[in-house]
């Protein structure tokens, strides 16, 4: 195409032809401001002709498309976004909440769409009874604030358990009737039941590693199908990492992959990704500490991680690592309905002593498994920004021997802080 | 599946043999490549290779179920306590493991033989109409003793000898003493399953076999330890989903020492650690109350909240106290960390009256 042809400003195009291009394949692959100081036209100018090039490419033919040889991949980067555009788009995403507002409300509203969230926790916290209630909650209808969406389950650990669906479902439908209004809201109530919320949970049961990363290859396409599905649970991504795995080279990088490929799942089909992960001991010495498994490289896969934890017994949700809220810890129970807000008789959670409860109870059963480490993170209740900290402790450290000893020291440099920062409140 | 030989799923020929010129000759093997790297030794392009990655995944993933249809085929078996069914939503369910953890002597072995009495019963009475395999690591196993269970505990059923005796003969069971011969078991288990119509997998206990070959206190050790105890399971976990039915395994209970000058001199829990703890679905703990008394806890469980029932050890085997709508909840706690109440000492009752 004819640089003379094409609709650019006379003067510019003067100044194209006097600088010797004549064809608009030759500006191809041309920087803008290479442009200005072969032509000498303006940045804006040069801006126009570029755009002006690549329209009439578009236009023109598949010169371009054969180039980098995936089909519609040859458009270029993705467009990009202002933040503003970011803001408001994810100002009308919804987020599922949990049916226990201290979690919602440190959460901002609820687990986030688009996200990936881990929740870690020791055996029987309540990760998969989490879990169960998200799956019922995605798909409380949007006249109710909900999402009214579907769900997958990846199950890799037998554990979800379809009596206990039941239970919650029943409690979450009944809790909605109650809410009932105006006529839109009874019309949803009379496809929202027990038996339509499992209709609408595909369930997929993975026993080993293999087989979860296949189901991950599938997914994308499963999601385009069901474009009503809002939310992915994964329960557990450890239990099958945990296991056969001679050199940990490997499965660090299956998991990175793994964890690129859920983060792509989560933005480009909007869903919220949520995985659980289970706890493991880290011996040093005599030393011993619980902490999230599967390394530190996975800490960084998840946007948001939630910890869950026994203090004495009372149940405790930490969120430990979250770009957009500080680090929180909340109570919670668990009923025969499901997650709850722990009960109102107790004191607040912002008024609660640094209790010696809390730490008496811990102290009873500070054990080689627990002690250390969930000590600390009791105790980051009272320093929040504490507990970021050692998650930017966390991150730096590496799986070497050296990176464990010194997210150990950052454990023990939190706890003092934590002890210092408690004592002032004390005093104050 | 996740072995499958690439030969065998959809893929060309030649694909196959150019993958298998380095070495890719299984799903396992080309999915655990990233993209690039398939790229790169199948020789196509981007878009070429995830098809292939896709239509290999395809012939690997599981299918997807909703879960309503995965509602008509769940499937309980019911522990013949009532209260216990109960709180467990119909009882121990199926395709899932139930651990057993206690103190000696306070009817870990006891509840397993019961439970093989009651699966092989015919379904109108409340059973599985199946066999068992009794893994049994202890030589804790005592016929003498099942079919006193038995008779004891459904002297209406079991009334002639030759239901005694078909009972008797559904439970197989094996003697494995050593680590090594457990997990080899298990890997052919599927075999015993299909041919002895097994409808339940009892391995007493889990713990013995593991505790007595690995010293802790040796580097390395516990890493092993906790590797075989995963692969164990894993092939487990495996076995009770593919034949929906249910596992029970017994656990030892061990001595956490208090450290860090607490006053707290120690307490009981289970054994084998936080690792294996997750990778039980329900666990049951028994207790000592005193020497005759004993109680059930519920300490993990996805549909039951904890939960506490006495009972005692008769001649039928467990015999819950107290009617069946008693039942005490109790505020939980860690269940790795539960402490477990043992017997402190021992009285005889040497003038039993009658």
């Amino acid at each position: 195409m004819q640089i003379s042809s094409c609709s650019l400003s006379p003067a510019v195009k003067s100044r194209l032809t006097a600088a010797g291009f004549h064809f608009l394949s030759e500006l191809r692959g041309l920087s803008p401001s290479h442009i200005c100081a072969e032509t000498g036209v303006s940045q804006q100018e040069a801006l126009q002709v570029l755009q002006a090039v690549r329209g009439g490419a578009s236009g023109g033919g598949a010169s371009v498309g054969g180039a980098s040889g995936g089909g519609g991949a040859s458009v270029g980067p993705p467009p990009s976004l202002t933040a503003l555009q970011l803001l408001q788009e994810e100002q009308s995403q919804r987020s599922i909440f949990s049916f226990c507002s201290q979690l919602d409300a440190t959460l901002g509203g609820g687990l986030p769409v688009g996200k990936t969230t881990e929740i870690c926790g020791a055996p029987g916290t309540g990760k998969t009874q989490l879990c169960l209630q998200l799956v019922v909650d995605v798909q409380v209808p949007v006249c109710f604030g909900g999402l009214g969406g579907q769900v997958v389950v990846v199950d890799t650990e037998g554990s979800f358990l379809l009596q206990r669906v039941q239970d919650i479902a029943g409690a979450v439908v009944k809790h909605c009737s109650l809410l009932v209004e105006d006529d839109e809201q009874r019309v949803a109530m009379t496809t929202f039941s027990v038996e339509t919320i499992l209709s609408n949970i595909f369930l997929v049961r993975c026993h080993d590693y293999v087989e979860l990363l296949a189901e991950l290859h599938l997914l994308p396409d499963f999601l385009s199908e069901h474009p009503r599905v809002r939310l992915l649970v994964i329960d557990s991504v450890a239990f099958p990492f945990r296991l056969h795995f001679d050199e940990l080279s490997q499965r660090t990088r299956l998991l990175n992959g793994l964890a690129q490929q859920l983060i792509a799942m989560a933005t480009s089909h909007n869903v919220a990704v949520v995985i659980t992960n289970q706890m493991t001991t880290r011996l040093r010495g005599g030393q011993s500490q619980l902490v999230p498994a599967l390394g530190e490289s996975w800490g960084h896969a998840p946007t948001i991680r939630l910890l869950l934890q026994w203090a004495g017994t009372q149940r405790l949700a930490t969120i430990f690592k979250s770009p957009g809220h500080p680090g929180a810890t909340v109570q919670y129970q668990i009923t025969s309905d499901g997650f709850r807000d722990a009960d109102q008789s107790e004191q607040p959670p912002s008024k609660r002593p640094r209790t010696h409860t809390v730490q008496s109870a811990t102290g009873q059963r500070d054990s080689n498994q627990s002690s250390a480490g969930q000590r600390d993170s009791n105790q980051s209740a009272a320093g929040q920004r504490d507990s970021n900290q050692s998650a930017a402790g966390q991150r730096d450290s590496n799986q070497s021997a050296a990176g464990q000893r010194d997210s150990n020291q950052s454990a023990a440099g939190q706890r003092d802080s934590n002890q210092s920062a408690a004592g002032q409140r004390e005093c104050s | 599946m996740a072995t499958r030989m690439l030969k065998r799923t959809c893929l060309s020929n030649d694909v196959c043999e150019q993958l298998k010129r380095h070495h890719i000759e299984s799903c396992k093997d080309l999915l655990s490549l990233t993209p690039l790297e398939v790229m790169h030794v199948a020789c196509l392009s981007y878009q070429k290779a995830i098809e292939l990655l896709q239509s290999v995944s395809k012939a690997v993933a599981p299918p997807v179920t909703t879960a309503l249809e995965l509602c008509k085929k769940q499937a309980c078996f019911s522990t013949s306590l009532p209260t216990l069914d109960k709180l467990l939503r119909g009882g121990l369910p199926c395709g899932t493991i139930t651990e057993v953890t206690g103190p000696s002597g306070c009817g870990k072995t006891q509840i397993c033989l019961m439970l093989s009495v009651l699966a092989t019963m015919p379904k109108s009475e409340g059973g599985l109409d199946s066999g068992v395999i009794y893994i049994d690591t202890e030589s804790a196993f005592s016929a003498v003793r099942l079919v006193e269970i038995a008779q004891s505990r459904f002297p209406d059923y079991f009334n002639c000898r030759e239901r005694i005796l078909n009972m008797a003969g559904r439970v197989l069971l094996c003697r494995d003493l050593t680590c090594q011969d457990v997990l080899n078991r298990l890997d052919t288990l599927e075999e015993d399953i299909i041919s002895s119509g097994a409808g339940l997998i009892i391995l007493d206990s889990v713990a013995s076999v593991v505790r007595k070959e690995f010293d802790t206190t040796l580097p390395g050790n516990l890493m092993h330890r906790s590797d075989l105890l995963g692969h164990k399971a894993s092939t487990l976990k495996y076995l009770a989903h593919q034949f929906n039915l249910p596992v029970v395994l017994t656990n030892q209970i061990t001595t956490h020492l208090g450290g860090h000058g607490s006053e707290d001199a120690g307490f009981v829990t289970a054994a084998l650690g936080n690792t294996w703890s997750h990778s039980v679905n329900t666990r049951l703990i028994l207790q000592y109350v005193d020497s005759h008394q004993r109680q059930i806890l519920i300490a993990k469980s996805p549909v039951a909240p904890f939960a506490v029932l006495n009972y005692t050890i008769e001649k039928q085997g467990i015999c819950l106290d107290g009617d069946d709508s008693q039942e005490t909840l109790y505020e939980g706690t860690d269940p790795g960390l539960q402490s477990i109440r043992v017997q402190t000492g021992f009285t005889y009752n040497l003038t039993q009256p009658m």
